[in-house]
């Protein structure tokens, strides 16, 4: 006697796959966050005839309450520098750029040590600007 | 005599909501993403102390208030202050004569003090910070 084998049903459920790509999106966003500056809040100062830097070693970002982050994380202006000299390590020249973020409205008081700061670790200063059409 | 009404499709195909998702998400991430990343590079020579400073040449020195310049003691406004310091800059040869000196108060925010070495760095002006110390002292 021959004893037909019952044909199961392996189809994927269609109507799951809008979660699943919408949870694996979510976690992967989450992660990513976690080690960049995009939820920093800062506005740019404007400027001219700006440039893209060619690497992006470090980043520093003093956002609009004033507090400093590196690499997207809060730290002291004080140690900044050697936060930085670590991060920079032996890096050859035009291999040490930092991405420098500030808001617009933050006053010398607050960015100036941490120019300085960049300046002492051999950091290659790239400030980010938002670009502005030049008035005649 | 009685008509049968038709029976719509009103169910939307669930086949394609991945699809919307995935292309809304798309959407938001490339929103959310537009950063800018486009600036100034600076060069800064690195602080050295008050002695070695005196054996230099005169430098210019730009003092920097809320909203003015004061380029060797005279207030000036950005126009002006493009003009002075390009011609302050336009007869020096050496690269240790086009240092600026730039002094900043507390209250200069950062678009200013943008534009103002913006100004000196397109005269050919090699940027300085002079940043006052602050010391601490203990009277007994």
């Amino acid at each position: 006697m021959i004893v037909k084998r019952r044909q199961m049903d392996a189809t994927i459920p269609a109507m799951a796959m809008g979660d699943i790509a919408f949870l694996l999106l979510i976690f992967f966003v989450i992660l990513a966050r976690a080690r960049d500056d995009s939820h920093l809040q800062w506005k740019p100062a404007p400027g001219q005839e700006l440039t893209r830097p060619q690497t992006m070693n470090a980043s520093v970002v003093i956002d609009k309450y004033n507090v400093t982050h590196l690499n997207g994380r809060e730290i002291p202006t004080v140690i900044l520098g050697e936060a930085l000299k670590k991060l920079l390590g032996e890096n050859p020249a035009g291999r040490r750029t930092v991405m420098f973020k500030v808001h617009h409205e933050v006053t010398a008081v607050y960015f100036e040590p941490v120019i300085e700061a960049i300046s002492e670790a051999g950091g290659e200063l790239h400030h980010i600007l938002k670009e502005e059409k030049k008035t005649r | 005599m009685n008509l049968k009404r038709t029976k719509l499709l009103v169910e939307p195909p669930a086949t394609a909501t991945s699809d919307i998702a995935f292309i809304l998400i798309v959407f938001f991430l490339i929103c959310a993403s537009v950063e800018p990343d486009k600036g100034r590079a600076q060069v800064l020579p690195r602080s050295e102390p008050e002695k070695e400073k005196d054996k230099q040449s005169q430098t210019i020195e730009v003092e920097l208030t809320r909203t003015a310049v004061i380029l060797n003691g005279n207030p000036l406004t950005a126009e002006r202050f493009a003009r002075a310091i390009a011609l302050k800059l336009a007869d020096k040869t050496r690269d240790e004569d086009k240092i600026v000196a730039v002094k900043s108060r507390k209250e200069v925010p950062y678009s200013h003090w943008m534009q103002v070495t913006g100004i000196i760095e397109d005269a050919g002006g090699v940027i300085t910070l002079q940043i006052e110390e602050e010391q601490t002292v203990t009277v007994q």
